[in-house]
């Protein structure tokens, strides 16, 4: 590994952990913030509003056949540590949101400084999308013309994004989705996605939580050989007051070379409990409850 | 295994907050604020997701033997800062780091494993100690 790239590694490290303590809350030193992502054209009453514009202005949208397809292959990863909104101070979330919204995300910071937490995926539960934005390890982009796959690692979640003009599936056969209901269109290398049909849920550990009215407008793009930019405004009249713009970074892992990505199992190894108070804990071995790991040998030989 | 002591730079710095690891699970059961040295003998080094396990049988002050976890990442994680299932092997008499269980229990968030035997040292969390500065170069002539 080379300066430059320890270099950066640290300085996005450095970013991460900024925007992820929640001391910052009660002034804690300044946070290093992203640049904020580039301004809509317009206000949109909603992201189906928005989405249309954007179909208009590609006119209809660019019909690739495989070969057009961009290339995005290859082992990728989020990039930006856990901030929904890397360049927004973490004082000014509790302005984007609703009342309710803002006392249930005051109450989490608040516990978690009194050391309660406790995340849904310890029971195992797919992350989901918009949280998917926000989640580590790895991840492919499977890019078909009718079709496209996003596919992370962690509990081997897949977005399928339908690219062939289909409409969202109908109201009367719609029911909240982890990673809801996606479609989308090209707009030359750009990927448009309009998502909805998602469950309540919380866009990571420490930031806020949403309801299951939240949309999202996407226009996802490799703007270089090692990165894919994703420019993302969620709607969510329930829970933000207004919509929220964010830009999120994934990068191509590169180190070490043919990377692969397997089965996350969850369930092979998981000894997290919660406690009565509402707080995460492990079962240790020997102790009650206890699973031992499902997969066998476990240890390199002698 | 100096790529995995330079890449946990990054990484360690990425888990601060109030989560020590890159985890399907809160923090909240370490202590982030301690270190504890444990020292023993590998019983196994669990390679497995969500997250990997390090086993090791250690005396308590009374001489009976413990056995100790230290939780550390899933193995695509470990395999990109340069850390194999071989890394570490059932019998290897090691000193193991780690950020403890906040009640006293005997597991802890993985910081570093030194081999006693060889000296190496494998950083899955945290930094090596900065790098001596080169000495000044001999005057020409």
């Amino acid at each position: 590994m080379g300066v430059l790239k320890l270099a950066a590694c640290v300085g996005a490290a450095l970013v991460a952990c900024a925007v992820i303590v929640p001391a910052a809350m009660a002034g804690a030193p300044a946070q290093r913030l992203a640049p904020p992502p580039p301004p809509l054209k317009k206000n949109y009453a909603t992201s189906w509003e928005e989405y249309q514009d954007y179909l208009k202005d590609a006119k209809g949208g660019t019909k690739h056949t495989f070969a057009q397809l961009p290339d995005w292959s290859g082992v990728w990863t989020h990039s930006g540590g856990f901030a929904l909104d890397p360049s927004m101070p973490r004082d000014k979330i509790p302005d984007m949101l609703t009342p309710e919204y803002k006392a249930r995300y005051l109450k989490k910071i608040e516990d978690v400084a009194k050391g309660i937490e406790w995340d849904p995926l310890s029971y195992c539960l797919p992350a989901g999308y918009p949280r998917w934005l926000l989640e580590p390890f790895l991840r492919e982009n499977i890019l078909r013309p009718e079709q496209a796959w996003l596919l992370t690692e962690q509990l081997a979640e897949i977005r399928r994004v339908y690219t062939d003009g289909r409409g969202h599936v109908p109201d009367d056969e719609a029911y909240p989705l982890w990673e809801g209901d996606s479609i989308g269109f090209w707009d030359g290398d750009t990927l448009v996605i309009h998502t909805n049909n998602l469950k309540a849920n919380q866009y990571q550990r420490l930031e806020p939580d949403h309801s299951d009215q939240v949309t999202t407008v996407e226009r996802m793009r490799k703007i270089d050989a090692n990165t894919i930019e994703d420019l993302v405004t969620i709607y969510d009249p329930k829970a933000l007051v207004k919509p929220w713009r964010i830009r999120q970074v994934f990068s191509k892992v590169t180190d070490p070379p043919g990377l692969r990505i397997n089965h996350w199992s969850c369930e092979e190894n998981n000894n997290v409990v919660k406690t009565g108070a509402g707080t995460s804990d492990f079962v240790l071995p020997g102790e009650q409850g206890y699973k031992a790991p499902t997969t066998g040998a476990v240890t390199a030989p002698k | 295994m100096r790529k995995a002591a330079i890449c946990a730079v990054g990484l360690g710095a990425m888990l601060l907050g109030s989560s020590p690891v890159l985890a399907h699970h809160s923090g909240a059961m370490f202590d982030s604020s301690k270190q504890v040295s444990v020292t023993g003998v590998i019983k196994e080094f669990e390679y497995t997701n969500p997250h990997s396990w390090v086993r090791v049988m250690a005396p308590d002050s009374t001489g009976k033997i413990v056995e100790w976890g230290f939780e550390s990442e899933g193995p695509s994680t470990l395999m990109r800062n340069g850390i194999k299932r071989s890394a570490l092997k059932e019998g290897e008499k090691v000193t193991v780091v780690c950020n403890p269980m906040r009640d006293g229990r005997p597991a802890g968030a993985l910081m570093r494993v030194t081999k006693i035997d060889t000296g190496e040292v494998i950083y899955f969390r945290g930094r090596p100690p900065a790098a001596a500065p080169a000495a000044p170069a001999a005057p020409a002539g």
